[in-house]
């Protein structure tokens, strides 16, 4: 494990077993705890990543990667914005002693994920975030939240073992699990246990035809708590290990390419599915959970070329899925507290009342579907160039096409819920408040940020990949 | 050679009550009983990552899973009504299963002594768990911290219902 950067993970754990004690007789408290911690990581990330020493000294004081870093304060990032979210907005009914440790436990358990140098490390951490976002999704009332929650520990059981089958081929044909010696015996038995990790991850990570249980998932779960898993946790779980996987096999060679291919398959499918699904959801949140699945076979596809361009891509489309899809959750439950419904058939004209929340789903519903120069624009570029130069130009027409489906859905959505005539019975509808507009503010911005400075962003995972 | 055998002993007799337990919560925590007393032979047959990847992956992770799925269910579902008197066949047959195929497997298990092999003591409990696997300390604990708030928010509320 990346031991400079241990604190991350260590933190947030005792701030976790802190929370309960601290915040027995008065709940704000526990708010406090669960908020101050995600800002004080944040704000060092950020002083790491800006400060000039470190990025003139090419970040050598610290043995991480670029990907290490992205994914930390993307995972500090979406947290703190959710838990605001979830403080502000008062809609999170379960014990307030539980929730926010049991958010601060799967902030521990992704970094300890981003951190971990070993496959075994990574599978550990990866369970303990399983458990955590299987009391998060259960955690709401009614029956929903129970369905994803069991329909989500089902899945983890096959892929746990597809795991662990790998690590096990690891162990009995190199005899190390360590991320650098595998990078450097690309070995037949080491690529045969990727393999199956690579099938375990993708079922985590709910690639198609393993992605049933997100939907359910998102939809059943309180809608701080969607944000929070479609934003970052399912990503880290999943998809982060693909990434990670497929910069590992790139060093195998042409003995690589098979499971590369696969990979990319189900990518591609992926993203088709999940756009077409997308475009026939009545309901906001479902629309937005299988948009998450599509924008995942973007990332899947990217990885899979196992070229610089295509995983440089793959990571920044991950951070970038992260915060518009973070933005467009909390707009949805924004939306949720003020309308009281999330059924599309049931909105119309509510821009007038919410022009704030419509605005912020513009940006980011933009950056979705790649418009420049918002930051989602420059992640799809990338893929989709990583795709044709490849030699893969029929998925790349592919990616490209989806990604005009994937304007017209979010286009059809906006239109269905923002504009046109305002309902009489949604006329006393107002807009959330400030604390609430304040993450998808942030996100907005970030988004918007990241696309100007977008050569700065793809200098900086370059110099450290 | 004692010491082995009383390991079996425990081994057999929890698994044996993990299957026939009439309560969920029992059978989980009888198969984490069977899964430490295997990672503790493990240690002892000189396999000292096999028997820390045991205890961290049986005997933490999935009582935990278990532990988990059983708080979903309800009170009155949870005693198991029907007779689990037949399912104490079980381990015979699966001793007969092991018989057959240590016979027919060894061929294949020989094999596999070319692979990577430690020699008899060079490392010991401690030393593999805190010095090579540190970090799944940690992992442990976020487990376990996770559980507790997981029957905080999931047993709280069904108590409440």
């Amino acid at each position: 494990m990346t031991t400079e950067l241990l604190s991350y993970s260590i933190i947030p754990l005792l701030s976790a077993l802190a929370i309960p004690f601290l915040g027995r007789t008065n709940r704000k408290i526990s708010e406090i705890i669960a908020n101050v911690t995600l800002l004080a990581g944040l704000a060092n990330l950020a002083y790491i990543i800006f400060h000039p020493m470190n990025r003139n000294s090419d970040y050598a004081v610290f043995s991480f990667d670029g990907l290490t870093i992205t994914m930390l304060f993307t995972i500090y990032m979406v947290a703190l914005c959710c838990v605001f979210f979830a403080s502000a907005s008062h809609m999170v009914k379960a014990e307030k002693n539980a929730f926010y440790p049991l958010i601060m436990i799967s902030v521990s358990a992704m970094s300890s994920m981003v951190l971990a140098r070993d496959y075994f490390t990574l599978y550990i951490f990866m369970e303990a975030l399983a458990v955590t976002s299987f009391s998060l999704i259960a955690g709401e009332e009614g029956k929903g939240g129970i369905e994803g929650a069991i329909k989500y520990i089902l899945l983890t059981f096959p892929a746990s073992a597809l795991i662990l089958i790998g690590i096990a081929i690891m162990l009995m044909s190199g005899g190390t699990i360590n991320f650098d010696m595998i990078n450097s015996s690309p070995s037949t038995g080491n690529l045969a246990a990727l393999a199956f990790i690579t099938l375990g991850f993708a079922i985590k990570a709910g690639l198609f035809p393993f992605h049933f249980w997100t939907p359910d998932a998102y939809q059943g779960a309180p809608s701080a708590v969607s944000a929070y898993l479609a934003g970052v946790v399912t990503k880290i779980s999943g998809i982060y290990a693909l990434v990670k996987i497929c910069m590992t096999i790139r060093l195998f060679g042409e003995p690589a390419k098979p499971v590369a291919f696969a990979l990319l398959l189900a990518g591609v499918l992926t993203l088709i599915f999940g756009a077409i699904a997308a475009l026939m959801q009545k309901d906001m949140k479902r629309m937005l959970a299988f948009s998450s699945i599509s924008q995942m076979g973007y990332i899947a596809a990217g990885a899979a070329t196992l070229t610089p361009v295509g995983i440089i891509g793959a990571i920044l489309h991950i951070f970038n899925h992260a915060t518009f899809k973070t933005s467009l959750f909390l707009n949805s439950a924004a939306i949720e507290k003020s309308a009281g419904t999330t059924d599309m058939r049931k909105m119309g004209g509510l821009e007038k009342n919410m022009p704030y929340t419509s605005w912020t789903s513009i940006i980011a519903l933009f950056s979705t579907a790649g418009v420049p120069p918002l930051s989602g624009f420059w992640s799809k570029l990338l893929i989709i160039v990583a795709l044709w130069v490849s030699g893969f130009k029929l998925a790349a027409v592919l990616a490209l096409v989806f990604s005009i489906l994937t304007l017209a859905y979010f286009m059809m959505m906006q239109k269905k819920v923002f504009f046109g005539k305002p309902r009489e019975e949604l006329k006393d509808v107002r807009e959330a408040s400030a604390y609430m507009l304040a993450p998808a503010f942030l996100m907005s911005l970030i988004i918007v940020l990241s696309g100007i400075f977008f050569p700065y962003v793809f200098e900086f995972l370059g110099k450290t990949l | 050679m004692t010491y082995n055998l009383f390991i079996y002993i425990i081994i057999a007799v929890a698994a044996v009550l993990a299957v026939t337990a009439g309560k969920m919560l029992t059978s989980a925590i009888m198969l984490a009983v069977a899964s430490i007393a295997l990672s503790l032979l493990l240690f002892n047959f000189n396999a000292p990552w096999a028997a820390v990847f045991e205890l961290s992956v049986c005997a933490g992770l999935i009582t935990v899973l278990f532990i988990s799925a059983v708080s979903l269910v309800k009170k009155e579902d949870e005693s198991l009504k029907e007779s689990r008197g037949k399912f104490l066949l079980l381990p015979f047959l699966a001793a007969a299963a092991f018989i057959v195929f240590s016979i027919t497997l060894t061929p294949w298990f020989e094999t596999l002594s070319g692979h990577v092999k430690y020699p008899a003591g060079e490392f010991k409990v401690g030393e593999i768990i805190w010095k090579h696997r540190a970090t799944d300390l940690l992992g442990q604990l976020t487990i376990l911290a996770a559980a507790v708030f997981v029957i905080k928010s999931v047993f709280a509320k069904r108590s409440e219902q």
